[in-house]
């Protein structure tokens, strides 16, 4: 027995050279397969992103070369005149002002669901909020949308509207912003929408960076007598800074580009009214319910308006990473 | 703060090992403390007292729950869900596990240093004045004086004097623990928690917060938990020592070290086991 142990390893050992080589250049292979594969499906994200802006361009130059610089200036959408006349200024008014309601809403209530979820809540409380917060992000955006249209619409416009108007009746800027006659379909209503869509995203996030707070760290937050909002205040916030605002920010981007629920329930009209409570647009709803049925001029239109989002987008996002990178140096990191 | 030698920080003030007073009055009371994680009975009928202007250490093995018993003391366990206390700790003869007190003036009122240092993430400077805000409202230049007495009480004054706008992430462990001992004594605390202040320090920042907690018991009652027996030693008047949640003894640190009633803490102290 230990004989033949000892003469296998002998043998082993001979032929080992010859065959390990074999085993690596085998590997050798495998290894070059691995990193070329990975590699080609990095490099395709750039060429679809390459690709895709290619042909924003090449589909919005006629559009570009017929307006110019008057297509971001004009606030008239006349694509079945003589010549079409095309503005985009009605449906980035919309885009932005839908936006920054909706953060406006959502921020605060993201936080403090998250801060709670956190920090307060307890134990038995904390999986079902969790779970409905996980749920309310798994809804399609189009049952949003059948919801804004037929109970948050009437109700916006037949109980609240009328009860702001009551109270900011001649009050110079407020009075305007609630003006107008009832409508189901309303610039507002879009806001309210985006805001309870992208509540979770806000919240999912801030939860995660919330639970990487070190327990000490909290722990010597209340050991100088901090309350809970001192110690939420004073040292989580400023400790999950930077993931919170990446949270926001990825919350931002998707309440520009929604585009089923808010095509719904914003009015599609491409005038820009004072009050949050006029139909309005936003550019992906634009392009949602006209792209079917244009042609020519008015689809590269469409098309620029398209590019105009991407370009959009990727400002909030640049401006994202700067403020970022600005708050990490102010922290000395 | 002048220079510094381990040695220097054993005989300097009342050595504790050539007869000092563990006894005075008593400013924490211990009576029949019993502690619980959800089900499990972390600490059994505790009885014992804090003497004012002194320092009692806690040593023994890890788990024995001496760091539990620290953090009754502030109530800190009162943060998590199924942690819970029954008996008595009285302090200036209140029951601190009144659960109508007022934790956040409880906790005022006993400061806490932990085992790792943990300035808050902002600036030097604000890691002080963010516990005195909580509790006055004072003027700026008040304000100032107040953080460089922190840091001068703190032994820090001198190393970063010249940069309080820094971030407290900026500066170096020991002197991290340092600005957390600054930041306790700022809010005027009557007693002093330390859980194992130095487990994460070298030699020469241990002897700096030890000579330092040596200063610290003019004015404040201390306890600390220690695995380093020599600290325990060194700083402290009273030790305690505990084992699987009970406390096996309790008396003057030289009677502890060099003559203990109990086999266990026999045991413990020549290293037989823990």
């Amino acid at each position: 027995m230990a004989d033949m142990a000892v003469e296998s390893t002998g043998l082993q050992a001979a032929a080992g050279p010859y065959d390990r080589a074999k085993a690596l250049s085998a590997f050798k292979f495998g290894d070059a397969a691995f990193y070329w594969t990975t590699r080609a499906c990095a490099i395709s994200v750039l060429l679809i992103l390459g690709g895709i802006i290619i042909s924003l361009i090449v589909g919005a130059w006629p559009a570009m070369r017929e307006f110019g610089i008057s297509f971001l200036t004009t606030a008239r959408w006349a694509p079945a005149n003589d010549p079409p006349v095309l503005g985009a200024l009605g449906p980035i008014y919309g885009t932005l002002v839908t936006s920054v309601i909706a953060m406006v809403i959502a921020i605060p209530v993201g936080l403090g669901i998250a801060i709670f979820l956190t920090e307060l809540c307890p134990v038995w409380l904390r999986r079902p909020i969790g779970l409905a917060i996980e749920l309310l992000a798994g809804i399609p955006s189009i049952i949003y949308g059948m919801w804004g249209f037929f109970v948050l619409g009437p109700f916006l416009a037949y109980h609240f509207q009328p009860a702001m108007i009551a109270i900011f009746d001649g009050v110079p800027v407020l009075g305007s912003i609630f003006a107008g006659p009832p409508s189901y379909l309303s610039l507002f209503n879009a806001s309210l929408i985006l805001a309870i869509m992208v509540l979770p995203f806000i919240t999912a996030i801030s939860v995660d960076v919330f639970k990487t707070v070190p327990p000490v760290l909290k722990e010597a937050a209340y050991g100088v007598g901090c309350t809970t909002w001192e110690v939420v205040r004073s040292v989580v916030i400023p400790y999950t800074r930077v993931g919170v605002i990446g949270g926001v920010m990825l919350a931002l981007g998707r309440a520009l580009g929604e585009t089923m629920a808010v095509t719904f329930i914003i009015g599609n009209s491409f005038r820009i009214s004072g009050s949050i409570f006029a139909p309005g647009t936003t550019i992906s709803a634009a392009i949602a319910s006209e792209f079917a049925e244009s042609d020519g001029l008015h689809q590269s239109g469409l098309i620029l308006l398209g590019l105009l989002l991407f370009i959009l987008t990727f400002f909030v996002l640049a401006a994202a990473r700067l403020l970022l990178m600005r708050l990490e140096m102010k922290a000395g990191k | 703060m002048t220079e510094i030698s381990i040695a220097t920080s054993v005989p300097s003030g009342p050595g504790p090992l050539i007869g000092s007073q563990p006894d005075g009055p008593p400013k924490v009371v211990v009576r029949d403390l019993n502690f619980y994680y959800g089900q499990n009975h972390a600490l059994k009928h505790i009885n014992l007292s804090l003497a004012a202007n002194r320092v009692t250490a806690f040593i023994g093995p890890s788990g024995c729950g001496k760091s539990t018993l620290l953090r009754i003391f502030n109530r800190m366990y009162d943060l998590y869900p199924g942690q819970r206390a029954e008996g008595q700790v009285m302090l200036d003869g209140h029951n601190i596990l009144d659960p109508k007190l007022d934790l956040n003036l409880l906790r005022a009122r006993v400061g806490m240093v932990f085992q790792k240092p943990t300035p808050f993430p902002m600036t030097i400077y604000e890691n002080i004045a963010f516990g005195i805000r909580l509790y006055e409202k004072i003027s700026k230049s008040e304000m100032d004086g107040r953080v460089e007495k922190a840091l001068r009480g703190a032994a820090l004054w001198n190393e970063v004097k010249d940069k309080l706008n820094a971030s407290g992430l900026s500066l170096s462990g020991g002197q991290q623990q340092r600005l957390c001992i600054a930041r306790t004594i700022a809010v005027r605390p009557e007693v002093i928690l330390f859980d194992e202040p130095c487990s994460a320090l070298d030699p020469i920042s241990t002897a700096k917060i030890e000579e330092l907690i040596d200063e610290l018991k003019e004015d404040y009652t201390i306890a600390i938990v220690t695995h380093n027996m020599q600290q325990a030693a060194r700083v402290s008047e009273s030790t305690a020592f505990m084992y699987l949640g009970e406390l096996i003894e309790f008396g003057p640190t030289n009677k502890i070290f060099t003559s203990p009633n109990d086999r266990r803490t026999q045991d413990y102290i020549t290293g037989r086991f823990g």
